[in-house]
Formats: structure tokens, C-alpha cells, sequence
């Protein structure tokens, strides 16, 4: 049978041809199913490592160290988000209060037990995942939408518990931790030891999401995304597989809440409360949650905005708002899909992308 | 004894009775045929054998072993796998994944298919590989359900209907496809209602009307049963449509 597509042989002539409004389409279109040549993805990730390993050397102060170190403990909060919204297209509206599971685990195990960072910090990480799973066993009987009522309702919940904790939790004043415990020669009182320490487990997080999105696993995970029905049919354990990445991004999110007390030393209920959670929401959408770099692009904006443009407080929120607007309603796969449309544009490769993504703008 | 062996099955949604104690031998080496008028019942038998339905009552074994209201994907897993009425692929995903997503689970205990990449060639979709499934021409859409059933390398393929929707040429296509199924050691079980194709196709039809088996036999038997002749085909001669 003769197939007649459009997708496989674009030609040269059929490329000039693109009307404008078809070229809007691509570059907004959401390509995050069609993957980039390997040598542009590894000179992606060099040329970004020796960025981000430079950066204390640049000479850029220590306000600008700061909210560096801000934006990655979220990128790795958002890394986890990433993992269960874009890939298994689960969204959550309450992930603050699971990085605040973590940082109070460590926090509390700090105070009463006197652990340290390295010695709290896979206990936290594991009570996170455990948290993140079982807030996910109400998903199982009932749809996505009712999951994001659930996470917002624990992240009230979750503030709540923390402010009437009395001495345990601290209470709305919060509890304080000593400085990272230091390795042999690294001191993480220095603010760029303390970068490089997250930027560390940064480069953790963006391995395993680049591992996990090119394994069996991270196809198994978009299978249940695309069509829940159609993955049970071929042998895929939907309920086992939603626990699994909940507990997952709970993983991540723990890892970054601990990041977040240490870099801090100091967290109260206030930090992973309703607002904060949303700003994580906001962040993976505005950067592309399907993309490898899409939460770290989203939480550079959105750490970065209010100081580029020196805004207060409440004009950013307006700005924040905006944005997510402008994204949802033209870039609908992130920045990240924007940026690599441009590239493939650049290149003249459209028929790299698979071809007749609705042309709908 | 037939690999799948279905007795007595039942399947009531509030007062309606979509099945009604059905009896059933499919074996791994034929194409057996099921048809019968629309609501017959023919997708409620598909669900229910594949765990889609909990049966409200008889039992469904499956090379001995009963797996009656056991979940979809440990059927699937067995090799019992089945495609759905409506096109269904995973839409935002590559042709090649969509594939290689079934592939996977299927290889756990040995697949057929040394490759994905085979899967495609034996359907015909292997110039698509890097298309989007959501994008697909209908025709094409219909070919990758069926890739993607057989990357779970089944031994009873169970297809709702993979014609329909599709012009002649293609459903003949497709026709040939299936015939190449069961020599291969992977049976098939078809819902369609293009009694021509049914009738050069299956080595067995089994009619169903409100529920119940009316008839099984070769195609020509079945068809000339007055029984079948009447509820399926109508009181004039022909009204079957899709
Ligand atoms: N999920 C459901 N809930 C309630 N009733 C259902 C459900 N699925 C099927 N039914 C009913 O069961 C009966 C059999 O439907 P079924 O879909 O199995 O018919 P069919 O033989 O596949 O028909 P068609 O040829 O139109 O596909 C119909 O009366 C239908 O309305
Ligand atoms: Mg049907």
C-alpha cells in the first residue's frame, strides 16, 4: 500500500515553500518527542557544565553567588517535578511542601539528634519519597486533576502542622541548623564551597533525568502520559509506575530541601507553603518540563527576572503571571521548546521534526 | 485443549446484559472470526477477557491458567494481547517509541522480534519511524495499533475491528497483514463487519446477538444458517454496516 505522508521526505522546495504562519507553528510547536543529533546534545552540556563551573570565577559578586545558589536547589526541586509532570504527566501544585518534608527531616534530625548534613541527608530524602507516594495513592482511584487539589491541600495542610509543632518543629519562628559538615579540606562557610556543593548534586539530578528520559523506564513513564488505557494494554503497570515516580521526584525533592536548610541555616512553615509551590508549578511550565534543560531555564527566570529587571515583590508576581500567560498561550511546550525550535530553524532542519505537529497557533 | 478457553462468561452493566454466559475455544494458529450486529456484545467480550471489565460471572483460562478479573497489564503480559475499536496510539510520541514502548515490555521471557525496527518493517510504517503518532493519516494510525500490539509479542492477538475506517485498498492491505499472523505461531481473534473479508479471512466466525454465541462454525456454515441470517443480516438481504 502506498504511504502518503508528509512527515518522511520533506524535500528541499517543499522547506522554502513554509508560509510564515507555518513557520510560527514550528518554532512554537512542542517537539520534546523528537530527540536532537548526540554531538549537539554533548557540546549543549559541556559548554553549560564549564558555565556553571566557572560562574564564582566571574567575578559577579556575592548577591548574584546567592541567588545562584537559590536557582539551582530549585532547578533541583523542579528536576523532580520535571520527572513527574513532564514525563509521566502528573502535575503537582504542593511540591514546596515536599522539599520542606526534607529540610525538616534534616532539620529536626539535626536538633534532636545532632546528625549532621552527609548523615540526615538520605533519611530526609527517603521520608520525602515516602510522603510524595502516599499524598500519590489517592491519584490511583481517581484522575490527575484531583491529584493537584490533594497537593495543594498537604501543602496547607503540611503549614498548618509545622506552625502548632511547638519546640519539635519549631514552630512559625522555625529551627536552625550549623554549616554543612565540612570534608576533608572544603570548608562550606565559603559561599562558593557551598555553590559548588549544590551544583553537585544539580549535575546528579540532570544525569538522572537524562538517564531516565532514554531508558526503558523514562519511555514507560511517557507511555502512561500519552494513553493510560493503551500502556496497561502492552503490559505496563500503571498504578506501580505513578507510585514509583512520585516517590521518585519525592527523592529530588528531598535532596533539595536539604540543600535549601543548609544553604539557609535557617526554614520556617512560610517557605514551603502555598506560594512557593505555585512558583515551582510555574517555574517547570515556563521553562518546558519535557525538556532536559527546561526547569533549570525555568528556574533561572524566574530567580533571576525581578533582580534583572529590579522589580519589587509585587510587580515580579504580576511579571510572573504574565509570563505564564505568554507561555502557555504561544509557547505551550516552555522556553526550552522554543530554543530548540530556533536551533532546528537555524539549521533549515524543520523536517527534523517529524513534519505535521497540527499547525494550530 | 484451546489455548484460550472461555466458559460461561457473564457481563452485566446495571440491568443492561452485555454478555450472557458465553462459551468460547481460540487456539494460537487460526484466525477465528467474531461478529454480530452493533452492541452484540463483541468489544464487552474483549474487555472482559482482558481484564478491562471485572466479569460478573463464568471464567477465562488462558494455556491452563485462569486469569478471569486479573488486571490488564499482567493478561498482557501472558501474551493474551489485544487493540482497541477506536485508532489508539501514544500520541505525542514517535512512531519508532510507540513501538519500541511495547517492545520492552514484551522482551521480559524472550520476544519474537530482535528489534523494533522489524515490527515496523512487517507492518509496513518502517519510512514513518521518526513521524509523530498523533500526526499519522488514519491508515497509518490504524498499522501502528497493530505494531504496537505485536511488539508485545503475543500468541493470541485479539483485534477490535483494525479495518474499520480504513478505504478498500488499505483494509485489503491490512487483510494480508493478518493472514501472515497466524503461521508465524500468533493466533487471531478479529471483530469486523465486512462479511467478505471475515468470510475469506477466518477459519472460524462465531456470531453473537444480544449477548449470546448463535452460531460457530466455518464461514460458509455460519453464514448460511438461517439463524445468523436473520438476526445478523436482517430480514432483507444485507444490512451490515460498520
Ligand atoms: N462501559 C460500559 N458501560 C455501560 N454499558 C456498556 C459499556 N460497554 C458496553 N456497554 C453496553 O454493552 C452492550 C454491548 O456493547 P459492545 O460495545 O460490547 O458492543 P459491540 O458488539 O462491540 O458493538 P459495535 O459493533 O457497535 O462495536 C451495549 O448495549 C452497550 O451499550
Ligand atoms: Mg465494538
Amino acid at each position: 500500500m502506498p504511504m502518503t505522508d508528509n512527515s518522511a521526505g520533506k524535500t528541499g522546495a517543499a522547506t522554502e515553500g513554509v508560509r510564515a504562519r507555518d513557520r510560527l507553528a514550528l518554532l512554537t510547536a512542542d517537539n520534546a518527542a523528537v530527540p536532537l543529533p548526540a554531538g549537539v546534545q554533548a557540546i549543549t552540556a559541556i559548554l553549560l557544565a564549564v558555565l556553571l563551573i566557572a560562574l564564582p570565577w566571574l567575578g559577579l559578586g556575592y548577591r548574584f553567588l546567592s541567588i545562584a545558589i537559590t536557582t539551582l536547589y530549585t532547578a533541583i526541586g523542579l528536576y523532580g517535578l520535571g520527572l513527574q509532570f513532564g514525563q509521566a504527566g502528573i502535575m503537582s501544585v504542593g511540591h514546596a511542601a515536599l522539599m520542606g518534608v526534607g529540610a525538616y527531616a534534616s532539620a529536626i534530625l539535626s536538633v534532636q539528634l545532632g546528625l549532621g548534613f552527609w548523615t540526615s541527608l538520605p533519611f530526609a530524602m527517603a521520608l520525602s519519597a515516602i510522603v510524595g507516594g502516599v499524598i500519590g495513592l489517592p491519584t490511583l482511584r481517581v484522575g490527575g486533576q484531583h491529584y493537584i487539589i490533594i497537593t495543594f491541600c498537604f501543602c496547607a495542610l503540611f503549614v498548618i502542622v509545622l506552625t502548632n509543632g511547638g519546640t519539635f518543629t519549631g514552630s512559625a519562628t522555625g529551627l536552625d541548623v550549623g554549616s554543612v559538615t565540612p570534608l576533608p579540606g572544603i570548608n562550606f562557610d565559603k559561599l562558593s564551597n557551598n555553590y559548588y556543593l549544590v551544583l553537585a548534586a544539580l549535575f546528579l539530578a540532570l544525569a538522572a533525568t537524562y538517564l531516565i528520559g532514554n531508558s526503558r523506564y523514562g519511555r514507560t513513564l511517557r507511555a502512561i502520559r500519552e494513553n493510560e488505557q493503551l500502556a496497561r494494554s502492552v503490559g505496563i503497570n500503571v498504578d506501580l509506575h505513578k507510585l514509583g515516580v512520585l516517590m521518585v521526584s519525592g527523592l529530588f525533592a528531598g535532596l533539595a530541601g536539604v540543600l535549601q536548610l543548609y544553604y539557609l541555616r535557617h526554614i520556617s512553615p512560610t517557605l514551603f507553603g502555598a506560594f512557593p509551590s505555585l512558583y515551582l508549578a510555574l517555574m517547570v511550565m515556563l521553562g518546558g518540563a519535557r525538556y532536559l534543560y527546561g526547569p533549570l531555564i525555568g528556574a533561572v527566570v524566574v530567580n533571576f527576572l525581578p533582580e534583572v529587571l529590579n522589580l519589587d515583590p509585587v510587580d515580579s508576581r504580576i511579571a510572573y503571571g504574565v509570563c505564564l500567560l505568554l507561555v502557555i498561550l504561544l509557547l505551550p511546550g516552555g522556553v526550552g521548546a522554543g530554543i530548540k525550535n530556533v536551533y532546528c530553524a537555524v539549521r533549515g532542519g524543520f523536517e527534523k521534526q517529524g513534519g505535521g505537529t497540527n499547525g494550530r497557533a | 485443549m484451546a489455548a484460550l478457553e472461555v466458559r460461561g462468561l457473564r457481563k452485566q452493566f446495571g440491568g443492561v446484559v452485555a454478555l450472557n454466559g458465553i462459551d468460547l475455544d481460540i487456539g494460537t494458529d487460526q484466525v477465528v472470526g467474531i461478529v454480530g450486529p452493533n452492541g452484540s456484545g463483541k468489544t464487552t467480550l474483549f474487555n472482559v477477557v482482558t481484564g478491562v471489565h471485572p466479569a460478573t460471572g463464568g471464567t477465562v483460562s488462558w494455556q491452563g491458567q485462569d486469569i478471569t478479573n486479573l488486571g490488564p497489564h499482567r493478561i498482557a503480559r501472558k501474551r493474551l494481547v489485544r487493540t482497541f475499536q477506536q485508532a489508539m496510539s501514544f500520541p505525542g510520541l514517535t512512531v519508532d517509541e510507540n513501538v519500541r514502548i511495547a517492545w520492552e515490555q514484551g522482551r521480559m521471557g524472550g520476544s519474537r522480534w530482535a528489534s523494533p525496527g522489524m515490527i515496523l518493517n512487517f507492518v509496513g510504517l518502517a519510512p514513518l519511524g521518526r513521524a509523530i503518532a498523533g500526526s499519522l493519516p488514519f491508515g497509518s494510525l490504524r498499522r501502528l495499533g497493530l505494531a504496537v500490539a505485536l511488539g508485545v509479542s503475543p500468541e493470541l492477538l485479539l483485534l477490535d475491528e483494525p479495518g474499520a475506517g480504513l478505504n478498500d485498498s488499505e483494509a485489503q492491505a491490512f487483510a494480508a497483514v493478518i493472514a501472515q499472523l497466524p503461521p508465524q505461531g500468533i493466533g487471531v481473534c478479529l471483530i469486523d463487519h465486512d462479511m467478505d473479508m471475515m468470510s475469506d479471512l477466518c477459519d472460524r466466525l462465531i456470531v453473537l446477538d444480544f449477548g449470546t454465541k448463535i452460531a460457530e462454525g466455518l464461514p460458509a456454515e455460519v453464514l448460511a444458517d438461517p439463524k445468523v441470517r436473520e438476526v445478523y443480516l436482517g430480514p432483507d438481504k444485507k444490512a451490515a454496516a460498520s
